[in-house]
């Protein structure tokens, strides 16, 4: 497999362009504080009271954030990445609340221009904070809290803004649509590998993926050829919008809750039992974990990641592997989103295992992984960027030590961290991709 | 009563040797911690003393601290001390009664005015004057009177000094401590407060015997005591100390701990916050004093001793209340969470409900 | 009423009336606020297990985190145990929470008891001194972090002067012994309205952890 290098570079272009094409919002500050608020009104609750009420401020969850790590900012504290929210609710939902407004300031719009940093630069709500914590406080979605009180009061990044705008209105993700899947169709049949695009009704459901189609049509390719060895009734419905959730990492709630509903109406009415995220982080979490409560009642379908359905069919003997032609050995990097957050961390090594891949595990792996640096909505933020690459140059060292010769991974957006990092770094390690792999590697 | 013998004249009129004397001199002086130079001085004092008035008010009081400080099983020089100051009004040992009494202590009284020692033991009440009288004078009057020509006051036992136990909660007489009395009166004398319930014998005669010597007060603590006797406390002088430093406590009385000897803390002794000399001077005679024989201290030269909580409580336990006022606490404190969550969740619910 | 009856009386009683208030209006307040639902299909099972394994899992992080935290990790817990060996099992302590539950229990040699609260505040401290001098502390250090902190030295540095009835500046003993009830109290009186708090938050925020990630299948 090979990734298309020129691809890759003409996608980042137009990522680039999103900050010239972006409007700013239009919400005047002094209406930002109450938008804010009311995000917060809605969602806290007693859980993450308990969380916020337990916090002894011992700043161990700076030791385990990539971003505190690699700048030694106090900043960047987890926990103090969710301070507002803290401020808020202590003073306006907690008890003795009254005592607290006495020596307590209220939220202002600076503070919340300040936190636009803290909550989406240099975080990625990658979690690994939450591992650490000894109170166990469940960090991490408190900053999905953050930022969609941001986002409502217009402070999400700018290219978050343009991407969200591109979808309402076009229904495409940086000049991505079901018009480039029905190309890439076409050029995969031409390759022999069939894509069964809009079928009226299939068991199985997989999404389109825009970074795939524009980047890694390999992936997709591996997908087809996988579902097709199993001989599933599967397709892909250019009709139920993208994979990709970055409306849900901007906070734009409005827009990621039309794009959720779209997903499961239209899976539903193909009837679908299953629906299979390919390789994207954000996309398989924002589904599995969000799309129940946004519909309102529990999926009428099963979700799943592609690595897990891989790993899953590869354990049960359903999909035939062999071993690779020479051995080798890789380090697996879990994505956040598909790993820790969601629990897929055995299928992609049962995989690889499967066909013979070495795994030479980085010191902090599976539930502990470092993140890429790019997730979140991070990889294209440009403000970021010299955050991000000092985030990732913590993982180019991890790779490094294990002496493995690549990199695997199961998340586009991922992989597009890793090239991007790898090139200002001049990183010689390649980044490989766990569908694409396994599809290499299908018994005859 | 007259008084023309000297101290001196006395003793040796009752066969007490020049050795013998100068004896209970140097004693004295030690006891006094007085540098041995003073000693010839406390000699040529005594020796010399004209012997002074000293009037004894007995107020409300359980004559404790009399029989204290005339209980020896042999006699001492302490008593023949007793014997050569002109104690010309004194309840129990006097030999007169009734009127006749009244009558020695007004005279003595007018003869000495300005000279003679006032000794106080009991407590005066206050809240109605007439709960203690003598021979139809109330305690209160007595005293006022009393006070006008004395050079000095004793308070003796912790009743004088302090309000005692008459003072206990609820305090029904309302008794009051000496001092209480000339401050409300607004009078000053000097005093001397030698509390206990009752004294040591040898603090009285000590203090006395320095007063005679040098004809102004010993140094006196924070609570106008003299320091020669109250300047330490129990704790530091107790001989089961060690056992405190080692974490060695007697649980409760006769148990293994009380028959090794261990420190009382555990069953309320009170030698931490308790000045006096019982744990060095001893009593009777230097035969122990309560914690050697197995009793914590009850804190007895301290004001408000009796109402500590009780002479089994240790220091480290407090009046906490009770489970029941805690738990009204909680109640109310539950109460006023509920309030602040139906606040919480009315406003939560219409922030929710005006998004759909 | 001198200071020592004041401590041993309306001071120890005005104190727990204020705790018993404050735990039980905080406790209620937050545990009592409305729940969110959540509709997602769980992955992992035996979510009650995975929360009471992560209430006593939490202390000990796995290794790849903890090295990051050793420090702080080490003595955090050194100076609690430190404290609560001292609090429980000092000779004339155990009387005062014998007023409470009717029973006492055995208790440690003054020696081993003088060592661990020396290595305690020593800890404590050094701990205070990190706080006002780290980055990450600095930053998100409040008043409620320094009282707290302070309001618990105080009560072992005066348990140490009034137990060695060390004679500062001429301070009588009584004073002395008063001074650390009320160091007591005062830590009491603090107590429902800061950090210290986290007594009673700790455990059932590591179970909600331990829960949720549980229900996501993955071990807290």
């Amino acid at each position: 497999m090979s990734v298309d290098a020129a691809a890759f570079q003409t996608f980042r272009e137009k990522a680039g362009q999103l900050r010239t094409s972006a409007v700013p919002a239009a919400v005047p500050s002094d209406v930002r504080v109450d938008r804010a608020k009311t995000v917060f009104k809605r969602r806290l609750d007693a859980g993450q009271a308990t969380y916020l009420e337990t916090c002894i401020h011992c700043g161990m969850c700076a030791e385990a954030c990539h971003f505190y790590e690699a700048t030694g900012h106090g900043r960047y504290t987890p926990i103090y990445k969710v301070d507002l929210l803290r401020r808020y609710y202590r003073r306006e939902l907690a008890p003795m609340g009254w005592l607290r407004r006495l020596v307590m300031r209220d939220i202002t719009a600076k503070d919340l221009e300040d936190w636009q940093e803290l909550v989406y630069d240099s975080c990625t709500q990658c979690g690994r904070c939450d591992m650490i914590c000894p109170m166990g406080i469940h960090i991490s979605p408190m900053i999905g809290i953050m930022r969609e009180a941001l986002a409502e009061a217009g402070l999400q990044p700018i290219e978050q803004r343009a991407l969200a705008k591109e979808i309402n209105e076009q229904g495409t993700l940086l000049g991505i649509g079901p018009g480039t899947y029905q190309a890439v169709a076409a050029e995969l049949r031409g390759r022999g590998v069939e894509v069964p695009l809009d079928k009226p009704r299939a068991d199985v459901m997989v999404l389109m993926n825009a970074m795939d189609a524009a980047v890694f049509k390999d992936a997709i390719a591996a997908t087809a050829r996988i579902m097709n060895r199993l001989g599933l009734d599967w397709t892909i419905r250019t009709g139920a919008g993208d994979a990709a959730a970055f409306d849900w990492t901007s906070g734009d709630e409005r827009t990621h809750a039309r794009m959720t509903r779209r997903i499961i109406e239209d899976a539903a009415a193909a009837g679908a039992k299953t629906v299979i995220v390919p390789e994207c982080g954000h996309g398989y979490a924002a589904l599995r974990w969000g799309g129940a409560n946004v519909y309102g009642q529990p999926l009428p379908f099963e979700v799943m990641a592609i690595s897990e359905f891989v790993g899953r069919e590869v354990q049960a003997g359903r999909l035939k592997v062999k071993k690779v032609a020479a051995s080798r050995s890789v380090t697996y990097h879990d994505p956040c989103k598909v790993g820790r957050w969601s629990g897929v961390l055995d299928e992609p090594r049962q995989a690889l295992a499967a066909i013979g891949i070495e795994v030479r595990e980085m010191e902090s792996h599976a539930k502990t992984n470092y993140c890429c640096g790019g997730g979140g909505g991070v990889f294209l933020n440009e403000r970021a960027a010299k955050l991000r690459q000092g985030a990732f140059r913590i993982k180019m060292k991890e790779a490094d030590a294990t002496g493995a010769a690549s990199v695997v991974t199961a998340c586009g957006h991922c992989r597009m961290t890793f090239m991007a990092g790898a090139q200002q770094a001049n990183w010689p390690t390649p980044i490989e991709s766990l569908v694409e792999l396994v599809a290499e590697n299908l018994a005859e | 009563m007259r008084t023309q013998q000297t101290l001196g004249e006395v003793l040796a009129a009752r066969g007490v040797s020049r050795r013998g004397f100068m004896k209970f001199c140097a004693s004295t002086a030690s006891l006094m911690a007085l540098p041995p130079a003073m000693i010839p001085r406390i000699a040529a004092a005594l020796e010399n003393a004209k012997r002074p008035s000293v009037i004894w008010l007995p107020f409300q009081e359980c004559t404790g601290c009399t029989e204290s400080i005339t209980r020896s099983h042999a006699p001492t020089l302490e008593g023949l001390i007793f014997d050569t100051i002109s104690l010309d009004y004194q309840h129990t040992i006097m030999a007169a009664a009734g009127a006749r009494a009244e009558e020695a202590r007004h005279e003595a009284m007018k003869a000495n005015f300005g000279e003679y020692i006032l000794a106080v033991d009991g407590s005066i009440p206050m809240k109605d004057k007439a709960f203690s009288c003598i021979a139809g004078e109330s305690n209160y009057d007595i005293f006022i009177e009393a006070v006008k020509g004395a050079k000095a006051i004793v308070a003796i036992g912790t009743c004088a000094a302090f309000g005692g136990i008459p003072m206990a909660k609820p305090n029904p007489t309302g008794a009051a401590s000496v001092q209480d009395v000339l401050n409300e009166a607004g009078l000053q004398k000097p005093i001397i407060n030698i509390s206990g319930c009752p004294p040591i014998p040898t603090a009285i005669t000590g203090v006395l015997a320095q007063y005679l010597t040098f004809g102004e007060l010993p140094e006196l603590d924070h609570l106008g005591r003299p320091k020669a006797f109250f300047g330490q406390n129990i704790h530091d002088r107790c001989y089961r100390r060690p056992f405190y430093e080692r974490g060695e406590f007697a649980e409760s009385f006769d148990d293994e701990g009380a028959k090794k000897g261990w420190c009382l803390y555990k069953l309320g002794c009170k030698g931490p916050v308790t000045y006096n000399a019982c744990a060095t001077i001893k009593w009777n005679n230097g035969a122990g004093f309560p914690i050697e024989g197995g009793h914590g201290c009850l804190g007895c030269a301290e004001p408000g001793f009796w109402d500590w909580g009780g002479f089994y409580r240790p220091l480290s336990q407090g009046d906490w209340g009770d489970w029941k006022t805690l738990g009204i606490a909680a109640a109310a404190g539950a109460a006023l969470g509920i309030a602040s969550v139906a606040v919480s969740r009315v406003k939560q619910a219409r922030a929710r409900q005006e998004k759909s | 009423m001198t200071l020592l009856e004041f401590a041993r009386g309306p001071g120890l009683q005005g104190a727990l009336l204020i705790f018993s208030l404050g735990v039980a209006w905080r406790l209620v307040g937050t545990f009592l606020l409305a729940r969110n639902r959540d509709l997602a299909q769980p992955k992992g099972t035996s979510t009650v297990k995975a929360g009471v394994r992560a209430m006593i899992m939490r202390s000990i992080p796995p290794h790849e985190l903890e090295k990051r935290i050793t420090f702080q990790h080490i003595t955090g817990y050194a100076w609690h145990l430190g404290f609560f060996a001292v609090l429980l099992f000092f000779g004339p302590h155990v009387p005062f929470f014998k007023q409470f539950l009717g029973f006492g229990w055995p208790y440690l040699p003054n020696t081993a008891v003088m060592v661990l609260g020396a290595f305690t505040l020593a800890i404590l401290v050094a701990l205070l001194v990190r706080r006002m001098l780290h980055p990450v502390l600095k930053q998100i250090s409040t008043f409620d972090d320094y009282l707290s902190v302070v309001l618990v030295i105080l009560p072992l540095l005066t348990g140490f002067l009034s137990y060695s009835h060390v004679q500062p500046l001429d301070v009588r003993y009584e004073v002395l012994l008063a001074v650390h009830l009320l160091s007591v109290e005062a830590l009491l009186v603090w107590f429902p309205f800061g950090k210290l708090m986290h007594l009673f938050y700790a455990f059932p925020s590591r179970y909600q952890v331990g829960a949720a990630m549980q229900r996501k299948g993955v071990q807290a």
